[in-house]
């Protein structure tokens, strides 16, 4: 649904992205991850035709952005981390000019919309009296007129509260869940991400440094927190066994495969008083730091 | 038919800003303020001497219409320059600005459409504001001295007549489209300078140096043999509709070079933001 292949851009002298190619298969909600000034945002200006890319090429449906844009951008829809508006007109002027541009649309259509978003009670009200989440719907909305294919939103949830970000979340599903969209988003919100995404990209200094699902990111070992008694007697029986590897705060590193009742039948018969044994669940963000806080560490998207 | 839907709402835009109608409100006050000076005995006994020594009556051609058109000339170009420049410079630079030319370029439509439909936009306001200007100038002239002769005198782009009160108010009426019609270069130099990567300010200050340097040369007598290729040499080229034999094929002339300016200023703008990144 949406190709890039070996997209480059520099600004003057600084590389903003080195060769990003990416498939994005339709229906797949699929995150961009990475700091400020990683890359996100010009990604979404060079699939819009915003960005003229200094190397390669993005094409949506097999056609390329830089050649067609009109034709590429047709079924598209797309938000930006701080959406702008025309803030002295009402929230309905500006979808009728923003979609204006694509066809005109009948009003039943429109309002059909802004009831999906939310937004109806306020929407002939000017959108300089809105708050940022009613600007954040109000950018939805005009994102999702004339019914999109394809979504691009870039940073949805920026600056919302809690229960903006509960039903932005839940929004982006209900419109890849009942509409079939293709999503791509890109987020500081990591917890969103996961919650969202079937796969992400991370960026880092304008590279990709890994592409797959998240979950992929936490490798095949399991790692537990392991509390015992006496400490010492359990950690040399642990380093006879190859498959267990000890880390500094009591984290234990179990192989795929090795059976952890094992381990706790080992340490019983030796006469450990096992205390607790709790798994670690690492989310995206643990995950996330790892990877970007390690810059070399470069991951063949191949081997995810 | 999308492009006239889109042009109405890019009118719309335009006229929906408080800022858009400060050259509206400022015109008005000036007007007053203009016809109060020209009521100002010292000002009338001025005029009356430039009147009679040419034989005619000052009452007669001291009218609404003569006092109309001293404000049209004296102040289209200077405070008409400032906001049409004003209000050119924001078009596509006040919206990169704001984010909102992004957000319009995620649908499906070309650069160059955008830039036409702003240019186009811009016309209507030019349009707009002299018509409102030359309209207004005029009522309240009538209001203040009533119905007369229209004198012109040379002081007003070398142009020197004394025409009959229904003759003087039709040429006026007509020399007003004229005027719009040069004066939309000076929004076309703004739309160019609103297309460069610039902040909306600055399109407008140097929309206004350019129009400013252009009049300072044009008025060194020592650069009278390279008048005709001053932008502001063509800019009057409507007072001519005041003179006895109107100089047709010398206006046309005019208006081909002013229109060829306009044409060029669009061609540039329009190539210079189709390079450019928004971001």
């Amino acid at each position: 649904m949406i190709r890039l292949d070996r997209l480059s851009k520099t600004f003057g002298a600084r590389p903003a992205l080195h060769e990003l190619s990416l498939d994005i298969p339709q229906g797949q909600i699929f995150g961009l991850l990475g700091h400020n000034g990683a890359g996100k945002s010009t990604t979404f200006g060079m699939i819009l035709g915003q960005v003229h890319p200094t190397a390669g090429a993005a094409y949506i449906r097999d056609i390329s952005v830089q050649q067609h844009r009109l034709r590429a951008l047709q079924g598209v829809g797309a938000i930006f981390e701080t959406p702008a508006f025309y803030d002295y007109l009402s929230g309905w002027t500006n979808l009728r000019i923003f979609t204006a541009y694509t066809r005109k649309l009948p009003d039943a259509e429109l309002m059909e919309t802004v009831r999906f978003v939310g937004l109806e009670p306020r929407i002939h009200d000017p959108v300089r009296v809105y708050s940022h989440g009613m600007r954040q719907r109000l950018a939805l909305a005009q994102a999702l007129l004339p019914r999109p294919d394809i979504v691009l939103l870039d940073e949805p949830a920026e600056g919302l509260d809690p229960e903006g970000i509960h039903e932005m979340r839940h929004l982006i599903l209900r419109l890849n869940r009942e509409r079939g969209m293709t999503v791509l988003l890109s987020s500081h919100l990591l917890s969103e991400v996961e919650q969202v995404c079937d796969r992400i990209a991370v960026l880092n200094q304008g590279r990709m440094i890994f592409e797959g699902k998240w979950t992929d990111l936490k490798g095949d070992a399991i790692r537990y927190h392991l509390e015992a008694d006496p400490w010492e007697k359990a950690a040399a029986l642990i380093a006879t066994v190859p498959a267990l590897a000890l880390a500094p705060e009591r984290i234990l590193t179990v192989a795929q495969g090795y059976d952890i009742a094992d381990l706790v039948t080992a340490l019983v018969q030796a006469g450990v008083k096992v205390r607790a044994l709790e798994p670690i669940k690492q989310n995206l963000e643990e995950l996330y730091l790892n990877l970007v806080g390690a810059p070399d560490r470069t991951i063949d998207p191949s081997k995810s | 038919m999308l492009f006239l839907t889109q042009l109405r709402f890019e009118l719309l835009k335009l006229f929906a800003r408080k800022r858009t109608y400060i050259g509206f409100a400022a015109f008005l006050v000036m007007e007053m303020m203009m016809l109060f000076l020209l009521n100002l005995p010292r000002t009338k006994m001025h005029m009356r001497h430039l009147i009679e020594q040419n034989g005619y009556g000052f009452d007669e051609y001291y009218s609404g219409t003569t006092l109309a058109m001293i404000i049209l000339f004296r102040t289209s170009t200077l405070l008409g320059s400032l906001y049409l420049a004003l209000v050119a410079g924001d078009l596509i630079a006040k919206e990169i600005e704001d984010g909102t030319m992004r957000m319009l370029l995620c649908r499906p439509v070309s650069r160059i459409r955008v830039t036409l439909l702003k240019y186009l936009a811009c016309v209507v306001y030019t349009f707009a504001l002299i018509f409102f200007i030359g309209v207004t100038a005029l009522l309240a002239g009538l209001a203040f001295r009533g119905y007369g002769g229209l004198f012109i005198s040379p002081e007003e782009g070398g142009v020197f007549s004394l025409i009959a009160p229904a003759r003087g108010i039709c040429l006026y009426l007509c020399a007003i489209p004229m005027l719009s019609l040069s004066m939309v270069t000076i929004s076309s130099l703004g739309f160019l300078f609103s297309c460069c990567n610039m902040k909306p300010a600055a399109a407008t200050t140097v929309t206004l140096s350019v129009i400013f340097l252009d009049l300072i040369f044009h008025a060194i007598p020592y650069f009278e043999s390279i008048r005709p290729y001053f932008i502001t040499t063509h800019l009057s080229t409507w007072m001519h509709i005041f003179e006895t034999y109107i100089p047709w094929s010398h206006m046309m002339e005019d208006y081909s070079y002013l229109v060829g300016l306009d044409i060029t200023c669009l061609i540039l703008g329009s190539a210079i933001f189709l390079q450019r990144d928004l971001k």
